[in-house]
């Protein structure tokens, strides 16, 4: 069988929706410019790359068309190179670097680009145009339901208090901030529209300011927007592509893709998704999650980290050493590729064995993918 | 000359609301302020000062995009920004030789012909242009702004010998139209009219009120609402406007008063006061003042002080005898009445009425412009002269001489007489000759008090009238308490509809009151609930509705000219207009759902219908309903006529007019201009999703409700609202008529009237005039 490599990941700075420096900027463009960064990074031949497959959460609007073509001719790939857009919601853009691989597995293509990206300022989340089916709204009203409403029944289900989530989150927070001061960022982020860094991490987060916040989905809940991923703009692209193409095009590889898997759950505990697919993905690779050294695990909300931390029994100083979404954000589609491109360069920065990128996704699905040092 | 950008030079609280004022006339400003020592920012102040404009309730900026048109900076580095201005206005510190010093500066950069102004409240136009070069003082005037400057309407204008015409000219003009400003012209006398007469009152009316043992809240009873005054009265309106700032204006008016001011032996504040300022509480912007709010053990209690103790206590409703008269016996009956209150009523307006007649012809040249001034500048229901026709001249003049106080010549002159009079439908006024004049209106202005002294109403009934505005066009004015909207209204609009096609042109919906209307009669509504009159009910809903729609289209242009607030139905009406002539202080809402119930007189189709027309909306079926959605069930009222046009209630192509005096005449123009070739609009078939929008907003009120941001009542009249604007039953694939749209308003309207939490609303609101959360 062959392997496959990532070769390559950028991203584009993360800002705050509405109020952030990247407000102004169109998702496509934001696109364009994380795509054209991992070229530079990696120096592939336009020619080379077979597709790029780009995730997104809320194709329509700015993010609409085919938007994926649309990236390709902006970002100045050659007419050759096709364009897909693919949508699982959170989970696209690591939905885009699945894809990849199983082209490449079929012979279909030897390098893709595979990217994400949302502008949650210029299309609001559920979109323009939120049009349910009033027959599954009655028949499983959970089908639709808020994020918010999700996370607070993880922390139900599994009796996570405030103060555990709070302190998830300060973690988070805490781990970015020295993450971007120490300067471990800065190979991973291009300027866009003179926006450099990060604009979302809360440096001044203390766990009193913490406590005194309102609940934001339930009055009578636990969920904060302190302790949930802030609405953000930001794209992010990894160059997915075989081990043979890398070497002998001398890219410098990240790691390999060892396993990936896709699970379902119900989507009232959407949150808890990343437990069944990272199973799934170990199994698949033959390893038990002691195996797995470096972890990033999508902060979507801190009920439903520590939930599924709970259920795969892992310990904190193994997952998001960097901070995760909370303290960053989280751009619907281009977190996926943002987890996955990160596990990849931390497994070299960190001279590691394994890692495991996994995340929720909204309706009830998880999605991972297991890598290993190459 | 006409004034296209200004300059305001210093950002305190009176440099940038005017600043904001300006910006919110759609003229570009400059702001400046002194360097701000230390700062990286040079100009800190001054951009400190737009950071808090658009945090400041109530709001200075009509729109906070406006704060993009100010431009800030400081003296030293960008006074050339000066040069490009016509109109410099100066509101630095109440110093003479700051001032002068920065006079010479802006002389230096400013362009010729371009006119300085100060905002000073207390220094004499003589002394601020003494030195300084004549052609400085050619272009130089006071202009003294109230705060705060959006909301009050008066402007004293001060010019001095050398000051030119022209200068003056465009100062008011622009002050007037573009600023919608009451310009009033005084003399270069200390503290001009209203401060000179408000400053008097509030001295005397505290003084009289220890005098007499009168509590804050009587004493504010007795001087606000039966006097036509804001129910602030004295004590309330001093925590306003801050105590401290009392004895520097006390102590720049002595400076400056001719040795005889009766202002001279009221001069004294009162201990308590002192200890009050000296203590923090200065008012609002302190801990609190005559009256405070007492946060303690997480409450929130209303408290006053006591005058003696100087210590607070829990407020109580005043509750005088004299005050009962005075409800159903109005101001005469307060001042026969023997109690304490009517004895502080009649020594209170002895005084004040019997100084204010002293001062004319010192202040001002005449008595309107007095009357003018405190109705702008202190928001004063009568102007002195006016209140000294209601107390009767012979009266004052009794009161006077029984207290052996020098009657004013001006008292003498009028004998019994009035100073006002209507002569042959002209108002009229006794001027310092001795002779009435007819009281001559700016260019321009149009009042509809003006006509209705002058001629009889073409149609009229106990609720609304119809006028005769001139030049072909009908003018509709309601006339209810509050302008509430009943069947007499209804009716009227319908005779109208039959009347203007006969020999008119045009119709201007339009009214004089402090709101063109608070919405429909829900005391009738409650009413018909309570005697289960539910038939009744849904025929007057048809009503509304079949009565707005023929409005609607009518063979002829309907322009709706709202100020103030125009709310519930009233904001259906308008929607209904062919255009809006809105002033710039107008607070529009559909507002049905605080009471539990929807717009059901057309509000929501036809606010989906601007929504849905609207060329900068997304695409798709679901944002017009959503945004409509967002704006009804959450009773959204607008908070200016410009936020009023980012929720549609105005379109884009309907104007605003800024000076409130001006609003019928702008309305008027709009509707001939309108009648050229005038065609009725037609309805556009409106295509909706049905059930799969209902779901939508299902879900989305579910979830405020889940957070704590609704109540369960907000969700029932919310999933109402959702079945009318997702179209029903319908499909995307199909078109409904207005009929429809109509019979889904109907049928959502009925069933929410029969629950018991609407009927809570209802009179709840009723009875304070609060919402209930329910």
């Amino acid at each position: 069988m062959k392997n496959i490599v990532i070769a390559g990941y950028k991203r584009t700075p993360f800002t705050l929706a509405k109020k952030g420096g990247l407000a102004k900027v169109r998702p496509d463009d934001l696109a364009v410019a994380a795509v054209q960064a991992l070229l530079k990074q990696t120096g592939i031949a336009g020619e080379a790359v077979e597709d790029l497959v780009l995730g997104c959460a809320f194709p329509e609007g700015e993010q609409g068309f085919n938007m994926a073509r649309l990236v390709a001719l902006l970002a100045g790939l050659p007419q050759s190179v096709g364009g897909v857009t693919v949508n699982r919601f959170c989970g696209s853009s690591m939905q885009a670097i699945h894809q990849a691989a199983g082209a490449i597995l079929l012979g279909a293509g030897e390098a893709f680009i595979c990217a994400g990206v949302e502008s949650m300022t210029r299309i609001p989340m559920t979109g323009f145009n939120p049009m349910p089916n009033p027959r599954l709204a009655r028949q499983l009203p959970s089908a639709y339901m808020s994020m918010g409403e999700t996370a607070e029944n993880l922390a139900r289900q599994y009796q996570i208090p405030r103060s555990e989530q709070e302190q998830f989150a300060l973690t988070s927070q805490q781990r970015a901030t020295g993450a971007q001061a120490a300067g471990k960022l800065a190979d991973e982020i291009t300027e866009v529209a003179g926006v450099g860094s990060d604009g979302c991490i809360r440096p001044e987060t203390t766990l009193a300011a913490l406590a005194q916040l309102q609940p934001a989905f339930d009055e009578h809940g636990s969920v904060t927007a302190g302790t949930a991923s802030p609405l953000t703009d930001g794209a992010a692209a990894v160059l997915v592509c075989s081990e043979a193409f890398a070497q002998s095009s001398g890219l410098e590889m990240l790691a390999r893709i060892r396993s990936i898997a896709i699970s379902g759950c119900a989507p009232e505990i959407m949150g808890i998704g990343p437990v069944i697919s990272s199973r799934k993905a170990l199994q698949r690779a033959g390893l038990q999650m002691r195996d797995i050294d470096i972890i990033e695990l999508n902060e979507a909300f801190a009920a439903q980290s520590i939930a599924c931390m709970r259920e795969l029994e892992l310990a904190i100083d193994r997952v998001n050493i960097d901070g995760g979404a909370i303290a960053f954000g989280h751009p619907l589609g281009a977190s996926g590729a943002r987890i996955t491109g990160k596990a990849a360069a931390l497994l070299r920065r960190e001279g590691k064995q394994f890692a495991l990128a996994t995340q929720c996704i909204g309706g009830g699905q998880g999605i991972a993918t297991v890598l290993e040092a190459v | 000359m006409a004034i296209s950008s200004v300059a305001v030079i210093g950002a305190g609280v009176m440099g940038a609301g005017i600043a904001a004022h300006i910006a919110n006339a759609g003229i570009p400003v400059v702001l400046l302020d002194i360097v701000a020592e230390g700062a990286e920012n040079r100009s800190a102040i001054a951009a400190a000062a737009v950071v808090k404009l658009l945090k400041q309730q109530p709001a200075p900026l009509m729109h906070p995009r406006n704060a993009g048109l100010i431009t800030t900076g400081n003296i030293e580095d960008d006074l050339q920004l000066v040069a490009d201005c016509d109109w410099i206005i100066e509101a630095v510190i109440e110093r003479l030789e700051i001032k002068q010093s920065l006079y010479r500066h802006i002389d230096r950069v400013r362009k010729p012909g371009s006119i300085v102004s100060s905002n000073t409240s207390s220094i004499p136009l003589r002394d601020l242009v003494a030195g300084l070069p004549e052609h400085f003082a050619e272009d130089f005037l006071i202009t003294h702004f109230f705060n705060p400057p959006r909301y009050m309407r008066l402007l004293e204008l001060v010019g001095g010998e050398h000051t030119r015409a022209e200068a003056q000219a465009a100062v008011r003009d622009f002050a007037d139209r573009s600023l919608g400003k009451g310009v009033v012209k005084c003399k270069d006398t200390p503290g001009f009219i209203a401060n000179r007469i408000g400053i008097y009152w509030i001295q005397v009316a505290v003084a009289e009120a220890m005098a007499l043992g009168l509590t804050v809240e009587e004493a504010d009873a007795v001087v606000g609402k039966p006097m036509g005054i804001p129910k602030t009265g004295v004590f309330g309106l001093s925590d306003l406007v801050g105590l401290d700032l009392l004895p520097h204006l006390m102590e720049s008016m002595l400076m400056r008063l001719p040795e005889s001011d009766p202002l001279r032996d009221r001069a004294a504040i009162p201990a308590l006061i002192g200890k009050m300022i000296a203590d923090g509480y200065i008012g609002r912007k302190g801990k609190g003042g005559f009256y405070r709010l007492n946060r303690a053990g997480g409450g929130k209690v209303k408290e006053s002080i006591d005058l003696v103790s100087g210590e607070y206590r829990r407020s109580e409703e005043a509750r005088l005898e004299s005050l009962s008269a005075a409800r159903s016996g109005g101001l005469q009956a307060l001042l026969r009445h023997p109690d304490k209150g009517g004895e502080y009523a009649r020594r209170v307006l002895t005084q004040v009425l019997g100084y204010t007649a002293s001062l004319v012809p010192e202040i001002a040249d005449d008595i309107p412009a007095v009357d003018e001034a405190m109705r702008l500048g202190y928001g004063w229901q009568f102007g002195p002269f006016e209140l000294i026709g209601q107390v009767g001249s012979d009266w004052l003049t009794g009161q006077l001489r029984a207290a052996s106080v020098a009657v004013p010549e001006l008292l003498e002159r009028v004998g019994g007489g009035t100073f006002y009079r209507v002569t042959a439908g002209r108002l009229q006024y006794l001027a310092s000759d001795g002779h009435y004049r007819d009281q001559v209106r700016p260019e321009g202005v149009l009042l509809l008090a003006d006509i209705k002294r002058s001629g009889e109403a073409v149609a009229y009934n106990g609720s609304a009238s119809l006028w005769d505005i001139g030049d072909g066009v009908l003018c509709l004015e309601f006339h209810t308490k509050m302008n509430a909207l009943d069947p007499e209204v209804l009716a009227m609009i319908r005779q109208a509809i039959e009347i203007v096609p006969r020999q008119h042109k045009a119709l201007v919906i339009y009214n004089e009151g402090s709101n063109f209307s608070v919405g429909a009669n829900l005391g009738l509504l409650l009413f018909m609930a309570n005697i289960a009159a539910w038939d009744l009910i849904g025929e007057k809903v048809e009503e509304g509705q079949q009565t707005y729609r023929a409005l609607k289209y009518a063979p002829f242009p309907v322009v709706g000219a709202p100020a103030g607030m125009a709310l519930g139905g009233s904001c259906e009406c308008l929607l209904h207009c062919d255009a809006i002539q809105a002033h710039s202080e107008t607070y529009m809402g559909l507002v049905e759902a605080a009471v539990g119930v929807i717009p059901a007189w057309g509000g929501c189709k036809e606010l989906l219908q601007r929504w849905m027309v609207n060329r900068r909306r997304p695409g798709g079926p679901m944002p017009p309903i959503i945004k409509c959605f967002e704006t009804i069930s959450t009773a959204t009222v607008s908070r200016s006529a410009a936020e009023a046009r980012e929720y549609l209630f105005l379109r884009p192509e309907d104007g605003i007019t800024m000076n409130r005096d001006r609003l019928l005449t702008d309305a008027k123009a709009r509707a001939l201009a309108l009648a050229e070739h005038y065609r009725p609009p037609e309805f556009e078939a409106m295509r909706l999703p049905g059930a799969t929008a209902r779901v939508a907003m299902d879900m989305a009120i579910k979830s405020f409700r889940l957070a704590g941001k609704a109540t369960a009542h907000d969700e029932v009249v919310a999933l109402a609202l959702a079945g009318v604007l997702s179209g029903g039953d319908t499909d995307i694939t199909e078109a409904l008529s207005e009929e429809e749209m109509l019979a889904l308003e109907r049928d959502a309207f009925l069933p929410l009237v029969k629950t018991t939490q609407t009927l809570d609303r209802l009179e709840h609101m009723l009875e304070t005039g609060k919402p209930l959360r329910n």
